[in-house]
């Protein structure tokens, strides 16, 4: 267990968890602090039986700012497993398809995962710097048109390709496991990464970057704790390029308002709160001359979900928060929002099908590289 | 694989043609293999991607969707 006996003995009950999450505001019967109080002051196993310990978007929030150092996302996500073994199960969005999906990666399958790179530029099959890609080319094929998820793999490789860099892409690679690790299902992330370790191994990359926030912590944070250190630097595509792309000779055109409004950014929970990682994206964005950049009110560690995760428990709460967040952004003088997480710019972009707002929702990636001279 | 390899395929079958047919086909006594396994719906628009996907999961070698 993670959390400490001092840990416990020093919850003070604040509260500050249950008064900062997002979902306690929309779900009145939600409460981190409860939870935590049950379980480990008063030995009480309810929460792996009840319903809400599934609607926690583990979104870090709360933990951030707990004086007792709880990891309230830790605890979700290790009770999860407990749940799962009872047959406390989550509702899953798109009638488990993306699970589905993720779960036939885990055999030994052959894929299409590459297919759109080769037209989108070059790449390698051996080399030093590993991209991997992710799984959000499957998530474009299975959701709505227009989501724009395969975009990100496809915009971050022209950019590696104008830098010189022919990055290796691996058709075996397999999905990262992150939504499996955090729905309780460890099993199903280790026999995954074991493929992905193997193909990663079999390149012989010294780095490998991720696009994706998800695969990112996941190799960052998880992975070694299962597998030990692991052979290779972890690095996200966005401090690769905050390190790299200003010395790389490329210049960016001025940004044309045209009306369109100011730019902003949505900070992933997983880039920004549970990896630190709230300047290479700004940086990146700064790199554009006349960038009309905003803020929202919520940003950096204060930044807000975007509503759901792991693709389950998609509610009436989620759609409440991304509105909240469309609005936010309009209110800040924005017409464009950029994020740097491919669930993100999918969970944003369905939010705001069939509203009146008219923001325009891209990924990072996409921007830059509609940007350069 | 092996000569003897027999793959096992699922169909969804709608119920006012596809699943009208193998009846009809039963009906007639016509013999098919028993590869297949018939999952009959009330229309073919009932399919979402995740009964395709469950089926490979399940052990399916191959799914026919017919209606
Ligand atoms: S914020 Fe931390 S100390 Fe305060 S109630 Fe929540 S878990 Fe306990
Ligand atoms: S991780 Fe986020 S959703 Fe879960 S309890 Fe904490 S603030 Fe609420």
């Amino acid at each position: 267990m993670v959390i400490t006996q001092e840990q416990i003995d020093y919850c003070m009950e604040c509260g500050v968890c249950t008064g900062s999450c997002p979902i306690s505001r929309m779900m009145s019967n939600f409460s981190p602090r409860q939870m935590i109080k049950r379980t480990l002051m008063d030995r009480d196993e309810t929460v792996l039986h009840c319903h809400e310990l599934w609607s926690c978007l583990t979104c870090a929030r709360c933990s951030v700012r707990c004086p007792a150092a709880i990891d309230f996302p830790e605890f979700v996500r290790q009770h999860r497993e407990g749940a799962r073994k009872e047959g406390n199960l989550p509702q899953l969005a798109h009638h488990g398809t993306l699970q589905a999906i993720a779960a036939l990666q885990a055999r030994n399958i052959k894929q299409r995962r590459t297919e759109w790179a080769v037209d989108a530029g070059r790449f390698a099959s051996s080399g030093d710097i590993f991209f991997f890609i992710g799984c959000a080319p499957y998530f474009e094929v299975v959701l709505k048109p227009g989501v724009g998820s395969g975009e990100v793999p496809r915009s971050v490789l022209k950019l590696l390709n104008r830098m010189g860099i022919e990055p290796v892409i691996s058709n075996d690679e397999r999905c990262c496991g992150h939504d499996a690790l955090w729905s309780g299902d460890e099993e199903m992330f280790r026999r995954l990464n074991r493929w992905n370790l193997e193909v990663i191994r079999g390149s012989g990359a010294k780095t490998v970057l991720f696009s994706c926030p998800e695969g990112y912590t996941v190799f960052k944070q998880h992975m070694p704790k299962v597998f030990g250190e692991l052979p290779f630097e972890v690095l996200h595509v966005t401090e690769f390029l905050a390190r790299e792309l200003p010395g790389a000779g490329i210049t960016f055109k001025p940004y044309q308002e045209n009306g369109s409004g100011g730019v902003t950014y949505q900070d992933p929970c997983r880039l920004g709160r549970q990896a630190g990682i709230f300047d290479p994206p700004r940086e990146l964005i700064g790199l554009v001359p006349e960038i009309p950049f905003v803020e929202m009110p919520r940003n950096r560690e204060n930044s807000a979900c975007c509503g759901t995760t792991a693709w389950m428990e998609c509610s009436s709460c989620s759609k409440a928060l991304q509105l909240e967040r469309l609005q936010e952004a309009q209110d800040a003088g924005a017409g464009t929002i950029i994020t740097a997480c491919p669930k993100c710019r999918i969970h944003l972009t369905c939010a705001e099908q069939n509203t009146e707002y008219s923001l325009h929702i891209t990924d990072i990636y996409a921007f830059l590289l509609k940007q350069m001279e | 694989m092996s000569e003897s390899y027999e793959p096992k395929i699922v169909a969804f079958t709608c119920n006012w043609c596809a699943y009208a047919g193998a009846d009809l086909a039963g009906v007639s006594r016509m013999q098919y293999p028993p590869n297949v396994r018939l999952i009959r719906l009330m229309c073919t628009g009932r399919i979402n991607h995740a009964f395709l996907l469950n089926a490979f999961l399940s052990g399916m070698d191959g799914v026919m969707v017919s209606g």
